[in-house]
């Protein structure tokens, strides 16, 4: 069975693997600690802190790219098993509760946050890309406004050349009035990430409708139009998929700092009231 | 009020010449010897007069014996006339240990070095330390002032070389005999050495070391290249040497001829003939051609063996790619793409000496830009290799139904491993002349651009290579330099500003010596190299004295300098970018069925 396994599907059954015996052999210490009677909170709270403070370490690696630290890869595979691990080692920590007091509530609810984007982070890398290559040409991220300012310039001149060549306003007054607007800016965020593309298909269906009103030379000038408006609703989708795979960071990041200092100083309140500051 | 932008000499082709100490007398010792006394200086035009080729793309060099000239394996920039002595080639594959030829490794910052990359890059992108550009020239000038040759007394030859001591990283082969594993060839006085891989931009084929106390001409291949087009003599001189000894090299490399003895080599080589199909500027062609149909490009392409004819002839590629296709309906299919050591016919050959029926050549060999191959007439092969080879070592005969199916048998599709629509791409966009080419997975890339802030953070702010380019279904080529196998993008290069690192072969760019002139960039058939306007430490563009900004040529150069290696591979979080050599199927095949 082994040799019908791809490789990528082989590495991930061992740090699966390699996961689950850190989760049992962290669940049977704890298990002994609570046994024998130890506080085990304590130990648990640690490694937690230990653990997010090494999954933050990861952003700093990303900093200095030419230090021989090893690949950024090796570093997301350690990101994303730790990452399960930490939630593990909360659940853990908290014993499955979630806390009463103010301060813990608000520790608590910055770490489900954190975990919830990096969770979020990682199902948008693992989708997002495929859709991206196979939704219509790739882009670069940053050309997207030159590209649509380019496009929207030729759909102008394609309206304007339409009413000298055909001595009708009829493509001009449909690209005034539904068109423009369409072409202007980013549209239909929301709809692309939920896979929709109706936006697109109701512009569509009134171009077809438009059809029966209009000569073959009009039909030519529609056919065009089409394309353009293609073309636009991949840069809206590029746009929207590749935005989220940059800004998702912009919430996860500031949250593991926040995270950081709000445990460290749960770290320290601990410390104080189990007397280690007195 | 703003401080004025800062101007500089526009660089020139010679401000930096190949050895600052050359000066007029030198010239006038290597004038005086023939070939280079019949050159008729007319030819050259004013701009590039011959003296000046010598004076600037030359150095006379000193060798004792033993000393190592050129290393087997090394990718070499220039060639060598013997004035005085001789030098021993040293025959076979690793004639002498990797470990005794004093290779020159590449500089890598260490850890303290590159940490101080944090602080120490400029701010802003491009910028470049002036004060270099001014002291290379004033060293070469001081150089030629200071330190020139006493004028050669009438009537005497005293050497022309200078008597350094012992040059700083010169290497000894103390013990000759006892380091060599194979035989020598001796060349003497008059001959040139290392035109091959100056000209073909290949590696040194042979290590070569000083068998006496002998004083070389090494010219740079600028130089060459330029003394090959003006001056017929020389053109004749190298290109005799070239065929001579690159054909029997050639044969004496390639896996089947090996156990013949030197006097059959030699009945071979005389029986082999010398074919070259399009041109060596290939690239020119290539872009005006890229945007039509596959099929019509395919028709462009120069045939050199066509399937159905009988084989004639073992062809051995020399130089260049080949395409290797078969027909497939009304159209042809590309099965394979053969390169500098590749065969073609060997199968057909061995078929037909073996058996009473007779194949034909199952695949159509055509030229992809500049080929040069050896064949070796069918008899010759028959009469002399063939019987030298072990029945077990001979490949399996042809099966009928095979050839009389018309289909690529997918054993030999490139061992199978790649979609023939992949190799269709590679071949199409000539990126099988790739050693270090960008392949993006584009299903696990997350436009994340690590990768080209890493490039950037390690080169000047600014990013030597494009998230962008040819893409076949989820795999793209970025447009990143590829350290093409054959460089064409250093053929016009009027200074030698982009060369092969000698070691490792990564094709770089001297910032010092480049002048901006973009003849790489537009040789260049992947727009792989940029031309971007350098700046000061203000930011502010540098201009030459007519208030132009000045440009030097700018690639990726594979980070060769950083100890992690190239930045951009490690900087992917998902994995999705890789720098490969197309000709290893095998790490391309894994790495696209991971």
């Amino acid at each position: 069975m082994a040799a019908t396994l791809t490789p990528s599907f082989r590495r991930i059954l061992l740090r699966a693997g390699l996961l689950a015996v850190a989760v049992g052999g962290v669940w049977s210490w704890q298990h002994g600690l609570a046994i024998s009677l130890h506080h085990t909170a304590i130990f648990t709270g640690l490694a937690l802190l230990g653990t997010c403070l090494g999954l933050a370490l990861f952003n700093s690696r990303k900093k200095l790219p030419f230090l021989p630290l090893l690949r950024a890869a090796t570093w997301t595979q350690f990101h994303i098993y730790a990452g399960w691990f930490s939630i593990f080692l909360f659940l853990l920590h908290t014993g499955l509760r979630w806390p009463d007091g103010l301060f813990e509530s608000l520790l608590a609810s910055v770490f489900t946050l954190v975990a919830l984007s990096g969770v979020f982070g990682l199902y948008l890398s693992r989708t997002l890309p495929a859709r991206l290559t196979h939704h219509g040409e790739n882009v670069i991220y940053e050309r997207i406004p030159a590209l649509r300012s380019k496009l929207q310039r030729d759909v102008e001149a394609l309206v304007l050349k339409s009413v000298e060549d055909t001595k009708s306003c009829t493509i001009a007054d449909f690209y005034a009035t539904r068109l423009k607007s369409y072409f202007d800016r980013p549209r239909n965020f929301f709809y692309y990430l939920t896979r929709g593309q109706a936006p697109l298909k109701n512009i569509l269906s009134e171009i077809r409708l438009l059809e029966r009103y209009t000569n073959e030379r009009e039909h030519a000038i529609l056919a065009e139009l089409t394309e353009c408006l293609q073309a636009k609703e991949n840069l809206d989708f590029q746009l929207a998929g590749q935005g989220l795979l940059k800004y998702w960071l912009f919430v996860h990041i500031p949250l593991t700092a926040s995270l950081l200092l709000l445990g460290a100083f749960h770290g320290l309140l601990v410390f104080y009231f189990a007397g280690g500051l007195r | 009020m703003a401080e004025p932008t800062a101007t500089i000499s526009r660089p020139q082709r010679w401000d930096v010449p190949f050895d600052s100490k050359m000066d007029a007398a030198a010239v006038d010792s290597v004038l005086a010897i023939a070939p280079f006394s019949r050159i008729d200086p007319t030819n050259f035009p004013k701009s590039t007069p011959l003296r000046d080729i010598l004076l600037n793309d030359t150095s006379l060099r000193s060798f004792r014996k033993g000393e190592v000239i050129v290393r087997e394996g090394d990718y070499g920039n220039s060639a060598f006339f013997i004035i005085r002595g001789s030098v021993k080639v040293a025959l076979g594959k690793d004639a002498i240990p990797a470990t005794l030829l004093g290779r020159r490794e590449t500089h890598k910052k260490n850890f303290l070095e590159t940490l101080g990359q944090l602080w120490r890059n400029p701010l802003h992108p491009e910028v470049r330390d002036t004060a270099r550009y001014s002291a290379a020239r004033a060293a070469s000038a001081a150089a030629r002032s200071g330190d020139a040759r006493s004028p050669l007394p009438g009537g005497s030859r005293p050497p022309l070389a200078r008597k350094d001591e012992v040059k700083a990283g010169a290497v000894f082969l103390s013990d000759i005999p006892a380091v060599l594993k194979g035989g020598t060839v001796s060349l003497g006085a008059g001959l040139f050495f290392g035109e091959i891989a100056a000209l073909g931009r290949t590696p040194r084929t042979a290590s070569i070391f000083a068998d006496e106390p002998s004083e070389l001409l090494e010219i740079r291949w600028q130089g060459l290249r330029e003394l090959r087009l003006r001056a017929p003599e020389i053109k004749q001189f190298v290109d005799t040497n070239y065929r001579k000894y690159s054909l029997e090299n050639h044969l004496r490399e390639t896996e089947y001829f090996k156990d013949l003895t030197p006097e059959e080599l030699k009945l071979v080589a005389d029986q082999t003939r010398f074919e070259t199909y399009g041109g060596f500027d290939w690239h020119t062609d290539y872009k005006k051609n890229r945007d039509t149909s596959p099929v019509e490009r395919m028709r462009g392409e120069p045939v050199i063996a066509e399937q159905g004819q009988y084989a004639n002839g073992l062809i051995l590629i020399r130089a260049g790619f080949a395409r290797l296709s078969q027909k497939y309906n009304h159209g042809e299919r590309t099965a394979s793409y053969l390169a500098r050591g590749q065969m073609f016919g060997f199968k057909e050959i061995a078929h037909n000496w073996r058996s009473k029926d007779t194949v034909s050549l199952r695949y159509t060999l055509r030229a992809l830009g500049y080929v040069d191959v050896l064949v070796v007439p069918t008899h010759v092969v028959e009469k002399y290799v063939l019987p030298k080879i072990a029945a077990a070592d001979l490949p399996p005969l042809i099966e009928a139904k095979h050839e009389a199916e018309n289909l690529i048998s997918p054993l030999e599709q490139l061992s199978g491993k790649l979609p023939t629509d992949f190799v269709e791409f590679l071949v199409d966009h000539r990126f099988i002349n790739g050693r270090a080419t960008m392949l993006i997975d584009l299903e696990r890339c997350t436009r994340c651009d690590d990768c080209v802030r890493a490039c950037a953070a390690g080169h000047d702010n600014n990013p030597r290579f494009v998230r962008h380019g040819q893409q076949l279904g989820s795999y793209m080529v970025a447009t990143a330099c590829m350290h093409c196998l054959d460089p064409v993008c250093m053929i016009g290069c009027p200074t030698g500003a982009i060369s092969r690192d000698s070691a490792g072969g990564q094709v770089v760019i001297n910032d010092v010596t480049c002048i901006g002139c973009s003849t790489c960039a537009n040789s260049c058939p992947y727009n792989n190299i940029q031309m971007v306007e350098i700046r000061d430490a203000r930011g502010e563009p540098l201009l030459d004295q007519e208030k132009k900004p000045v440009t030097k040529a700018a690639k990726c150069d594979l980070c060769l300098e950083q100890p992690a290696g190239p930045a951009c591979v490690r900087a992917c979080p998902h994995d999705a970018l890789t720098r490969l050599n197309i000709r290893d199927t095998d790490t391309l095949a894994a790495w696209l069925q991971r």
